[in-house]
């Protein structure tokens, strides 16, 4: 083997294992070692902020297939109407949710703590 | 030197074990630092794969035939740049390929991937790890790149049809798309493998699959393209087991581009997306099982490999713990949301999917029948084209309309009086222009021309498409059409992006239907001075033109060509003669007609002693505008993927909100 | 409309019948794949096959004149067959190449179908190599 390759070699090997060993060389001993999990609470937040953002993008669908005659006037008026209210049901369930968890601390934040 | 490549490919191969078993370990039990280092271990894996193939590249491009592998595939006059490509040019470079845009690829995902959710990212890490071991295993246990030999003075050369621009950069298109439906594939099993029921990992990876999707389309072109200018034979697909490797995961990830659509849109559709993308990767690495190993006889019969049964044992490993941990999953990926209208936008993408997977898969048969015919009755048997075109054409021509009729129809439900409608004007210009073309004299080919209606038929509905959202931004205040229509499509770019990759794929079957179904052939013996007609051309033979190169000589008939009384040039189809090869190649001239978009292929079928010719001629309508649509696809696909400042900081904002904070 | 089963399970299972339906009609029609046999196989077969085997011997005439005569072997073998082939014939060919060709048996000579003849490369990659 030359001389460039042994170098080479052992460089690699040294990078490796520190690149390997760098989250316990930076925190030997790390307070919270625990894995960021979305728990129940956040599991139904994520789907409510999907089916808000998912309502308000078929609104806005809906206005601009109007708007361009794939959706006839009739046919319009039939279909904004449940999807406004889907839309406003699911900004409300995403406020109320909000509000519980501005008031109560969540399990992990109770733990972290104590 | 090949000791520092040995040893960096076991260094990679140590790493993505370490990313596999610890990154697993780190993610079921929830170990932070632990799993920060599994993805280190990834990160570094690159850094080695890189180490290995910087070696190898040094060896090809100083000739260093101690190397096995560069004293099979190149040679002392190979010009440089086909000496540094033949680096994929052999199976050990090709899996060392692989694996590089595999580690490189890993790279990017997981700096990124945080968009996902860290715990789905954990579980994305072994995932990758998994299928980095295998291909690192391989390079390390069973075909390394790195064997030795006592240095020859001089190598075999690369075969003489690979030394070709298109052929040279063919491999890293498609590997860049096979590897890169990993990604999707790997987030899939890890939001599954995370308990997620959510969208964020169809979001994190919808660009990946984009571009996956449209390197392995350019990929393919690119393959098509070196088969026409370089095997000549007047065609450009085969259907051979090599390209229909490619073909069947390109099918399969257009279906999943389109349902992960319905997810996102409706939230419908979850086990059907899941199961996609598995049969999207596992044809992908069947595909390149098909490349590499000697199972299947095709033309491009490659020597018996050791990898074959390695191979297939991956694929069924990934096969079925996919289809089992989709199972044990089954109740989170359940949706409440119904398909309203069958007359709906979701409906034509389902059926565009049926059609999809029911194309990839006849394709499937027609290759693997061979061998399971062989497997079970001890009769080998050979399936060609009559099959595959009869299938092309039962599921392309109703895909091909469903692409016009799919941007016209609305969401959740169409009425069908704003169908009426909606259709009137793109229906109106395709019926017109069928009666024209039958006018013309395109009856010729009943098939013919459906095709061509129906692409009349989509690229009318696209226009419109263009047209009416352009003056529907236009009456909400844009001033001017131009500032409307690139308003329009800066606000919809996946939208209008998709249109315009619809329309490449339209003029692609225009191509194709041209090419295929109006060509004419023709077959003379001339002797020098003697003519022959094909189509509305005179070709006469001049005689022959020999001359010396480095590595060749090359034999050069000299056709001049007529319309008429008009003379259009002189072509030189022939052959050339290798030397350090012993090989002879055919060497085909190609006239292209830019009015018509149409080729004149000649073909010097034979040489002959007499001092004659056995000239072969082919004309070819619209041919050119195969190769057209691969531009139009690659703009189309550019649009689609460009990000979009206003839809990140809306995903941003719908991710944020996370109480759970590391 | 709320409350009826999704259609979507109804829409597959038609289309895979659908789909199956036409399958089997083409292959019932037009057979299902051409038999791939070796020269020791091809007696008896009157049918269209696809015939492989290694060229032997010095292959005669002119493929666009008249035709070219050549006999084929088993590949590990001894068995052969006559073989006279019209059509273009690829690069590639030449003694002792493994090939592929279409055509029937007629009178002891197997007639090949024009243009079908296809040649394996000795290997795409790498010329054929002890390994």
């Amino acid at each position: 083997m030359t001389v460039v390759a042994l170098v080479v070699g052992a460089a690699l090997a040294v990078a490796c294992v520190v690149l390997v060993a760098l989250p316990f060389l930076r925190e030997p001993r790390a307070r919270n070692d625990r894995l960021a999990r979305p728990d129940e609470l956040e599991q139904r937040r994520l789907a409510l902020a999907e089916e808000r953002d998912r309502s308000l993008e078929a609104l806005k669908e809906l206005e601009f297939d109007h708007r361009t005659g794939k959706i006839s006037d009739d046919d319009y008026r039939e279909l904004v109407g449940p999807l406004r209210r889907r839309a406003a049901e699911a900004l409300r369930a995403l406020d109320l949710r909000a509000e519980h968890t501005v008031e109560a601390p969540t399990p992990d934040q109770a733990q972290a703590r104590g | 030197m090949p000791d520092l490549g040995r040893a960096a490919l076991v260094t990679s191969f140590l790493l993505l074990v370490y990313a596999l078993v610890v990154g697993s370990f780190a993610a079921w039990k929830g170990r932070k630092r632990l799993a920060v280092s599994a993805q280190n271990a990834l990160l570094a894996s690159f850094a080695a794969t890189l180490v290995a193939a910087v070696v190898l590249f040094a060896a090809l491009a100083r000739h260093d035939f101690s190397f096995q592998y560069v004293a099979d595939h190149t040679s002392r006059e190979l010009p440089l740049g086909y000496t540094l490509t033949a680096f994929w040019g052999g199976q050990e470079g090709s899996l060392l390929l692989w694996l590089l845009v595999l580690t490189g690829y890993a790279v990017v995902a997981v700096l990124t991937g945080r968009r996902a959710g860290r715990d789905v990212l954990a579980w994305v890490v072994p995932v990758l790890g998994l299928v980095g071991t295998f291909f690192s295993l391989l390079l390390v246990f069973v075909a390394s790149p790195f064997s030795t030999q006592a240095a020859a003075a001089d190598g075999a050369g690369l075969n003489p049809s690979l030394q070709n621009p298109y052929m040279a950069i063919h491999p890293p298109m498609l590997y860049l798309g096979y590897v890169g439906l990993t990604i999707p594939f790997a987030f899939a099993m890890g939001a599954l493998l995370a308990r997620r029921t959510d969208e964020r990992w169809i979001v994190a990876t919808r660009r990946w699959t984009l571009a996956a999707w449209a390197f392995l389309g350019v990929g393919q072109l690119l393959g098509a393209h070196w088969a026409y200018v370089e095997i000549g034979w007047g065609g450009y697909y085969a259907w051979d087991p090599v390209e229909n490797a490619a073909l069947m995961p390109w099918l399969a990830a257009t279906a999943f581009l389109h349902s992960v659509m319905i997810q996102e849109k409706r939230g419908m559709l979850k086990v059907w997306n899941v199961l996609l993308v598995v049969l999207a990767f596992g044809l992908s690495l069947f595909g390149t099982f098909l490349t590499r190993s000697g199972i299947i006889q095709s033309i491009h019969s490659f020597t018996q490999s050791s990898i074959g049964p390695w191979f297939l044992g991956f694929i069924c490993l990934i096969t079925a713990g996919s289809l089992v941990l989709i199972f044990a999953r089954l109740p989170l990926l359940r949706t409440k949301t119904r398909l309203e209208s069958l007359v709906s936008r979701e409906a034509t993408f389902l059926y565009n999917n049926l059609l999809l997977v029911a194309l990839a898969l006849t394709i499937l048969w027609g290759v693997v029948y061979p061998i399971l015919s062989e497997a079970f009755t001890g009769q080998a048997a050979s399936v060609s084209k009559p099959y595959y075109n009869f299938f092309l054409k039962s599921f392309g021509l109703p895909l091909l309309i469903l692409m016009g009729i799919g941007p016209l129809v609305a969401w959740r439900r169409a009425s069908l009086r704003a169908l009426g409608r909606t259709f009137l004007w793109p229906l109106a210009v395709s019926i017109g222009a069928g009666a024209g073309l039958l006018a013309l004299g395109a009856g010729s080919s009943l098939i013919g021309v459906i095709a061509y209606t129906f692409a009349v038929f989509v690229l009318a509905s696209i226009a419109l498409e263009f047209a009416r959202g352009t003056s529907a931004r236009k009456a909400l205040g844009d001033t001017g059409w131009l500032e409307a229509f690139s308003s329009l499509v800066a606000r919809n770019r996946r939208r209008y992006g998709g249109y315009v990759v619809h329309a490449s794929v339209v003029l692609l079957a225009i191509g194709i239907t041209g090419s295929s179904l109006y060509g004419t052939t023709r077959e003379a013996r001339l002797r020098p001075g003697q003519s022959m007609t094909v189509a509305d051309h005179r070709l006469v033979f001049r005689g022959y033109e020999t001359t010396l190169e480095s590595n060749h000589r090359s034999i050069r008939a000299l056709v001049d060509v007529y319309r008429g009384e008009k003379y259009l040039g002189r072509y030189k189809p022939g052959k050339n003669q290798y030397f350090a090869e012993d090989q002879v190649s055919n060497e085909v001239s190609i006239r292209h007609d830019l009015l018509t978009g149409g080729d004149l292929f000649l073909i010097a079928d034979q040489v002959n002693s007499d001092g004659s010719i056995d000239l072969k001629a082919l004309q070819e309508p619209l041919v050119n505008l195969i190769w057209f649509a691969g531009l139009v696809f690659v703009g189309g696909a550019l649009i689609a993927l460009w990000p979009d400042a206003r839809e990140q900081r809306r995903l941003a904002e719908r991710y944020a909100g996370a109480t759970v904070r590391v | 409309m709320p409350g009826q089963r999704s259609p979507v399970r109804l829409i597959v299972a038609l289309s895979v019948a659908a789909v199956l339906a036409v399958f089997l009609l083409y292959t019932s029609i037009a057979g299902g794949g051409t038999p791939s046999l070796r020269p020791s196989q091809l007696p008896g077969h009157k049918e269209r096959v696809s015939l492989a085997g290694k060229v032997v011997g010095q292959p005669r005439g002119d493929a666009h004149a008249g035709g070219l005569r050549f006999t084929l072997r088993d590949v590990e073998g001894t068995a052969t067959a006559r073989v006279v082939y019209r059509g273009s014939v690829p690069d590639l060919f030449r003694t002792g190449r493994d090939i592929v060709v279409d055509g029937r048996l007629r009178g002891g000579v197997f007639v090949a179908v024009p243009n079908t003849l296809v040649t394996k490369c000795p290997s795409k990659y790498v010329p054929k190599k002890d390994r």
